[in-house]
């Protein structure tokens, strides 16, 4: 018999350091010079330095260095990939193991919150400039922090009732708890940020008509994608966003049945089988088209769906929902074109990537065939006073790479706004 | 634990199953742990030290420095000789003799004055102690008359050694504070007062830690705290280097040493002998981890004279003293190049740090590849690269090469490091 870990839904996966355990990781690392974690890390977070204060006894100054340069550092800290960004360029890898740096992460940023440390702050004297964010997730909270420390006006507007995105909404709270994500958030409110919840741009509210001086949409990816095959209709076929969502809302009250299929490969994926499990699915299955080496999932986090024992298939692709009104199991095809597999289901979820919305919407700005925003790394759409990124320019990346692309898209926004100070 | 080999040592006139003696401390305080001590395997007891002055203690009474990770790297103590009845200790001692006679049992004590140390020499011979150590080192005494200060002052150490010597046949040993600028002369002091041997060290006067809520040193006792005994791994390249002086004095010569400090594992006893001791004495390692590392003493020495063809463990006792010599005798024609390997090198950059702030900027950093390389002329061989990589065999001694004008010959090499 296999061990197989039983937790709640919102019970924590990972267990944090604490003051001793962290200061002997720190006491691991080489100190190297010109730290490659540092360059390893998208939104320039700088783990070379947090560690090395974390290392010299300086807890605080570690806090401060996260917190800094990622405004989502407490968050980043339990869902980064590590293993393909900072971890991977560790040169302790070549004694033994890369030290733990998401991990002391979470413990410098847990340190922040129970020291109750005020990092960031805004000038009391406001920029002259209202600058709104489109959607209230990981882009868009970095954009906004970033100039509203330059003393700029910043509105965010949220359809949903409450910040954080796809941290909020898309992700199992044993990975990220919501505490975690709240006091992230509180960092950014604290810098003055105003969050308008319950509005959709362009459907209850017309920026263009509201005077802002400059528009960064972060809107992310809310469309969901069904695949084309026939039963997709049927009563228990969930979308992740949805099946996540209502997790995250009603937690264990929300059962979705004894058997659940989860289609994907991706981290969504996972998440989604993991909150089935929790939640107290008995049979839990990922099923995967291709193979897991092509699965754009963590691999940490295929092995925590396994520990949980769910289980995992390969290569089939799914071909038709099975059942009446109802879903009662799926049928898929093998990518061999010989394989064939039946299983019984009372939900489905797929969790095969998600699509825009439609940005037009929100403002005349030039789409991909996808649907996806056309700017550059720095931001800039079309429009001179309307900047974009994170998932809705890159097509779905991770948080990491969205804080990083808020911050560039600020960096535009501060530019832009300081060439019109001049005029003004 | 295969390997088995004879320990036994003689030790002023006494054969000692094995030279790992527990010091006169907390471990060694009353009948029943002695007793444990000895069925794990120790062979000796340095009994906790007993004075007609029963000591009166504080709470708390210890400390301790660590770096993350490696716990009590030093230990403050601030508790005195015994706190039980003199006659209680003395009764201890007689039946742990009577119920492991083949066992070594020392008697610690101190007195205050010469008619203390007389009456302190004939108990200890009445219980039926093997030999007497006389405590002139205990740094955290609450009497001025007793302990360290004691030991630093050559009248009062011969003195006393004398009064006690004169009054029983055991053979006397000395404790000697190392809280002192040079010990030979306490040490000859002692034996001109009759003592036979010479323990050493006591515990170094210390500071471990500040505490900040009370702004006071470490223990916090009611806000206060007094400067105390430090021990423990911190301490041993003090002790070593106070036993390697004495077992080099010429006015000592033949005078059995037992060393003490900072003994943990049985190199750190090999250590000790090889500069000198016939036995060790172990407490900070006792106070952490227990009586049990006496077995990985008696096994780890049995195996490093298996691999060395060595049987008796007398040949060790002062082995390396030829080789320790005075500065100006060292060979100073030289300097060895150390050489990396690249293949093993993951690319840190510390020995570019180092060498760069702290030595000689002889070490050149290719940025993009991440590799550092010697720059051979620069490089004056201080090793400093070698100490600071923290991989294994990436850094070790390299080639040889002469000053300008010196004559060259063959020179000895450390080439495996750990």
């Amino acid at each position: 018999m296999s061990k197989v870990i039983k937790k709640r839904y919102t019970e924590e996966a990972d267990y944090g350091f604490d003051y001793r355990t962290a200061r002997e990781e720190a006491m691991r690392c080489l100190l190297c010079i010109d730290p490659p974690c540092s360059k390893g890390c998208p939104a320039g977070t700088d783990p070379g330095s947090f560690i090395r204060s974390i290392r010299f006894n300086n807890i605080k100054g570690a806090a401060e260095t996260i917190r800094k340069n990622n405004i989502l550092g407490g968050s980043c800290a339990r869902i980064c990939p590590y293993d393909r960004l900072c971890e991977e360029a560790c040169s302790r890898s070549g004694i033994d193991k890369p030290i733990q740096i998401g991990r002391l992460q979470r413990f410098a940023i847990e340190q922040e919150k129970a020291l109750k440390m005020k990092t960031l702050k805004a000038p009391k004297k406001k920029k002259p400039f209202k600058v709104a964010c489109v959607g209230a997730g990981p882009a868009s909270l970095a954009c906004a922090a970033k100039l509203a420390q330059e003393g700029y006006q910043v509105t965010i507007f949220e359809e949903q009732e409450k910040a954080g995105g796809v941290l909020t909404y898309g992700i199992t709270p044993s990975r990220l708890p919501e505490h975690v994500v709240a006091h992230d958030i509180k960092m950014v409110k604290d810098l003055g940020v105003k969050f308008v919840f319950n509005t959709k741009v362009g459907r209850d509210v017309d920026l263009d008509e509201m005077g802002f001086d400059a528009i960064f949409i972060g809107a992310g990816l809310w469309a969901a994608k069904l695949p084309d095959i026939p039963g997709v209709d049927k009563e228990g076929v969930w979308t992740a966003i949805d099946f996540l969502r209502k997790a995250r809302i009603e937690k264990e009250k929300f059962q979705p049945g004894d058997n659940v299929i989860v289609i994907g490969g991706g981290d969504v994926a996972v998440d989604c089988a993991t909150t089935a499990k929790l939640l107290g699915s008995k049979n839990v299955h990922i099923v995967y088209r291709r193979t897991i080496e092509e699965a754009p999932a963590d691999m940490k986090e295929f092995k925590y769906a396994l520990k949980l024992g769910i289980g995992i298939t390969t290569n089939m692709a799914p071909a038709e929902v099975l059942g009446g009104k109802k879903v009662e199991g799926m049928a898929f095809k093998g990518r061999d074109g010989v394989s064939e597999l039946k299983m019984k289901a009372d939900a489905i979820v797929f969790a095969i990537g998600q699509k825009p919305e439609d940005m037009t919407a929100i403002a005349n700005v030039k789409v991909t065939e996808k649907g996806t925003i056309k700017a550059g790394r720095n931001g800039k759409t079309n429009l001179a006073k309307v900047f974009a990124a994170g998932d809705i320019v890159n097509g779905g990346q991770t948080a990491v790479e969205a804080v990083a692309a808020g911050k560039d898209a600020a960096d535009s926004i501060i530019a832009y706004l300081s060439k019109k100070e001049g005029v003004k | 634990m295969a390997v088995k080999k004879d320990l036994s040592i003689e030790y002023l006139g006494v054969m000692c199953e094995n030279p790992f003696f527990l010091s006169s401390s907390p471990v060694a305080g009353n009948y029943d742990m002695v007793a444990k001590a000895f069925e794990t395997g120790w062979g000796g007891v340095f009994f906790k030290t007993i004075g007609i002055f029963v000591a009166d203690e504080c709470s708390p009474r210890f400390d301790q420095n660590n770096k993350a990770g490696v716990p009590w790297i030093g230990f403050k103590n601030m508790e005195q000789i015994s706190d039980k009845p003199t006659e209680q200790n003395f009764e201890f001692i007689y039946r742990l003799k009577k119920d492991y006679p083949d066992k070594v049992v020392v008697a610690s004590v101190m007195g205050s004055n010469e008619d203390e140390w007389r009456e302190l020499g004939k108990m200890a011979e009445q219980a039926g102690a093997d030999m007497i150590e006389c405590n002139f080192s205990c740094p955290q005494m609450t009497s001025h008359e007793m302990g360290s200060d004691v030991g630093t002052n050559l009248e009062l150490v011969e003195k006393y050694s004398r009064a006690i010597s004169s009054v029983t046949k055991l053979p006397v040993i000395a404790k000697m504070t190392p809280n002192i600028t040079v010990m030979e002369p306490a040490a000859i002091a002692a034996i001109k007062g009759g003592a036979k041997g010479i323990s050493a060290i006591n515990t170094v006067k210390s500071i471990t830690n500040l505490d900040y809520e009370n702004l006071t040193a470490m223990p916090v006792v009611d806000g206060k705290s007094s400067i105390s005994g430090y021990s423990g791994t911190a301490v041993k390249p003090i002790g070593l280097r106070f036993i390697a002086n004495l077992a080099s004095c010429p006015d000592l010569k033949g005078i059995p040493l037992s060393g003490i400090g900072g003994i943990e594992t049985w190199n750190d006893c090999l250590d000790y002998m090889l500069v000198g001791a016939r036995n060790v004495q172990v407490t900070t390692a006792v106070m952490q981890y227990g009586y049990e590392i006496v077995k990985d003493m008696i096994n780890g020495m049995s195996h490093f004279m298996d691999e060395r063809g060595i049987d008796d463990i007398s040949e060790l006792v002062g082995l390396a003293l030829p080789n320790i010599v005075p500065a100006e005798d060292l060979n100073r024609d030289f300097k060895v190049i150390p050489k990396i390997d690249q293949k093993k090198c993951v690319g840190c950059g510390r020995c570019y740090v180092s060498c760069y702030d702290a030595a000689h900027q002889a070490i050149d950093w290719d940025s993009k590849k991440r590799k550092p390389s010697i720059d051979d002329e620069k490089c004056v061989g201080c090793h400093l690269c070698l100490n600071v990589c923290p991989v294994k065999d990436c850094i070790l001694p390299g080639e040889i090469k002469w000053k300008e004008g010196r004559k060259q010959k063959e020179v000895k090499i450390k080439e495996n490091y750990l």
